[in-house]
């Protein structure tokens, strides 16, 4: 493997891979019939940090259930080289110490892949972790450009990156016609760094201007203060790049402000809980930059009921990029004939064209998508509905 | 400007009413009482879950309701601050003041896990909402919506200064918070009158909450952490332990809230407003009315 001397793995960490090491030599041995009985008896464990605890709470079950149906769906095909598919979640809090914390535990607890990864601010310490072990990773959410500005070898985004969203948000703005853009973010490296990318595009002469960049303190319930200052440019165009609680508590209190102009959200606030909060009347024709969702896919309703069926509620934000990550590793590991770290990193950059609701998925050298596939939605009768695909 | 000035007032009247616990509670038995911040949560939950038993109601119904729905919700709110009150600080009373402050952050974790355990992480949006069209005052807009919860914290506010200054309770409780022991051997039973502080700031917490989920429509499980550091600052500004220092920290922090987004931009705003509490408790740690020490309640 690595030139990593070994007496720096944990313990456990080395057991893990010793055993599959073994596995892996039997396998390459004897060519697909070789699968040994400690190959079958072993599960392909995939490593799942995601926010369980804190303020990011609610976005972990969306994510593990997503997960998880997709794993039930590939056991159910047979699984990966003959081998079930198991999934381990850890907590991260969305915090580096939660985080670091889970990551160990992980893996100790010996996984294969990480399909995890939901605020980047959690996911960054644990990548050295994640490599040091050899563990490649699948971040499904965090999307933070610090991920990849290291150019760590085992780490993957398969979210669309805040470049390829600010780009799609200055195409549509100026296919509006706007002059004027408010933009608004809650301060996290995330939401801030959409925002001043969309800012330096609008900076090109003729179209639209940015008037205002105002940050808001996440978690809080009045923003008039923040409102009133963004109004006093007389903005015909807000452009939210936070998560959705705020996000519709924010486009609420803009209409009661008496705001006419277009208002529009980032990906981290599209949720039917947005439209919730919002109301009705304010959230009616809010747009949002997006990737596919199920809802703008075609052929996505069976998914959407299969997971209904089993939970017995909607997917929420970043549940098709769970279920999308936990597909990809299983068709990275099958590709890899192994779980190998070097080998399953190997696969999944040679990928080409693996069908994602993000579209076909081929990474960029820089391991993020080579399209973001952003697309504008828009809020119809309480429901976000495909607007323009931007193609 | 005046648009400023109202925001400012709305949003610290909310400050004012759930800071008037922890001030009564820090005058009392000189507790920083950290769950309460979670107590106006319970209030918040508490209030949507009685709203969600009622079942539908017109809107022209709603504001009746939503009133009776408060004083439940208070009922409930306050009691549960007494049972607070009663398992986690009583046995603990006689104890050093940190270890009554690391139960007091346990406390609040408790509550806010105990709620995610009960209700999920998820935000959950009040079934009844008071939105409301907005006409000018002065070059501000106000709902009457806005009015009515103005009005209800400064009733509330009013009617907890009656009590504490003109009542035999009140007196009992400025008894208390001068001299426990003495209080007691004057024939005041301290633990019950203590308990009704509790249940009194509680129950003006839970007001709060519910108000807050009615007017913005959001809840959720971490939603009292914030406004719970917020009526910290706004009681130490205005006085802890001072009732109507209190309430006019709580505004004064609205207005230094709604003038520091104004002046430095939003994401000054709170280095704003807590660079403000530093200096407070540098310079002048009584607070604005917190002067006569002797009379903390």
């Amino acid at each position: 493997m690595r030139a990593i001397p070994l007496k720096s793995f944990a313990s456990l960490a080395v057991l893990s891979l010793l055993v599959t090491g073994c596995g892996q030599g039997l396998l390459g041995g004897g060519d697909g019939a070789g699968q040994t009985a400690a190959g079958k008896d072993e599960p392909i464990v995939l490593g799942m940090l995601i926010p369980q605890s804190g303020s990011e709470a609610a976005i972990g079950p969306y994510m593990s259930n997503a997960a998880q149906l997709a794993i039930d769906e590939i056991n159910a095909k047979g699984g990966v080289l003959g081998r079930t598919l198991e999934l381990k979640t850890a907590d991260d809090a969305c915090d580096a110490q939660s985080a670091a914390a889970g990551a160990n535990k992980l893996v100790t607890e010996g996984i294969d892949v990480s399909v995890g990864g939901y605020c980047s601010g959690a996911t960054l310490p644990t990548l050295p972790i994640f490599g040091k072990a050899g563990i490649p990773m699948i971040i499904p959410a965090a999307n933070s450009q610090e991920l990849v500005d290291q150019k760590l070898k085992h780490v993957f985004l398969i979210n669309g990156t805040g470049s390829q969203q600010a780009a799609a948000a200055e195409k549509w703005i100026t296919k509006q016609g706007s002059k004027s853009v408010a933009l608004m973010h809650d301060n996290t490296s995330y939401s801030k760094d959409i925002a001043l990318r969309t800012q330096n595009l609008l900076e090109a002469p003729g179209g639209a201007e940015a008037a205002i960049i105002e940050a808001v303190t996440p978690k809080e319930s009045d923003y008039s203060a923040n409102i009133t200052n963004v109004l006093a440019k007389k903005p015909d165009f807000v452009y939210w790049t936070g998560y959705f609680q705020e996000g519709g508590l924010i486009a609420r209190q803009l209409r009661q402000a008496g705001y006419k102009g277009s208002i529009m959200v980032g990906d981290g606030s599209v949720s039917p809980k947005l439209v919730e909060i919002a109301g009705a009347e304010a959230a009616e024709g809010l747009y949002a930059t997006m990737t596919q969702t199920p809802d703008t896919l075609e052929g996505a309703e069976g998914w959407i009921d299969a997971y209904k069926k089993k939970y017995g509620a909607e997917p929420g934000p970043y549940s098709n990029q769970a279920y999308d990550a936990v597909r990809l590793a299983a068709e990275a590991v099958t590709k890899a004939g192994g779980t190998d770290g070097t080998k399953v990193i190997a696969a999944l950059e040679a990928i080409d064209g693996f069908p994602m609701f993000s579209g076909p998925l081929k990474f960029t050298p820089e391991h993020t998508l080579a399209n973001g596939g952003f697309q504008i939605l828009v809020v119809k009768s309480d429901k976000f509905a495909l607007q323009d695909s931007l193609k | 400007m005046t648009q400023l000035i109202w925001n400012g007032l709305f949003v610290g009247s909310f400050y004012a009413l759930v800071a008037l616990g922890y001030s009564m509670v820090y005058g009392i038995i000189k507790l920083l009482n950290f769950a309460h911040g979670d107590l106006y949560m319970l209030g918040a939950f508490a209030g949507f879950a009685i709203l969600g038993a009622v079942g539908g109601v017109s809107s022209a119904m709603a504001l009746p309701l939503l009133l009776a729905v408060l004083l439940a919700t208070m009922v409930v709110t306050g009691l549960a601050g007494v049972t607070l009150e009663r398992i986690a600080y009583r046995p603990l009373r006689r104890a050093p003041r940190l270890s009554l402050l690391i139960t007091a952050v346990g406390a609040s974790f408790a509550l806010e896990y105990g709620m995610r355990a009960v209700a999920g992480a998820d935000p959950r949006v009040y079934p009844v909402r008071l939105g409301g069209t907005s006409f000018e005052v002065l070059g501000a807009r106000i709902t009457p919506q806005q009015l009515v919860l103005i009005g209800v914290a400064v009733l509330l506010m009013a009617g907890l200064n009656l009590l504490v200054t003109r009542t035999r309770e009140g007196r009992a409780m400025r008894a208390i918070a001068l001299d426990p022991r003495t209080s007691a051997l004057m024939g005041i039973d301290v633990n019950a009158v203590i308990s009704r502080a509790f249940f009194v700031g509680s129950a003006l917490a839970g007001a709060a909450g519910v108000m807050a989920g009615a007017y913005y429509g959001k809840i959720d499980f971490m939603m009292g952490f914030l406004i719970g550091l917020k009526a910290f600052t706004a009681a130490v500004i205005g006085g802890i332990g001072n009732i109507p220092g209190t309430m006019l920290g709580g505004l004064l922090l609205g207005l230094l809230e709604s003038f520091g987004t104004f002046w430095l931009g939003g994401e000054w705003r709170d280095v704003f407003a807590f660079g403000v509490l530093i200096l407070f408790l540098t310079v002048r740690p009584t607070g604005l009315l917190g002067e006569r020490v002797t009379e903390r309640v």
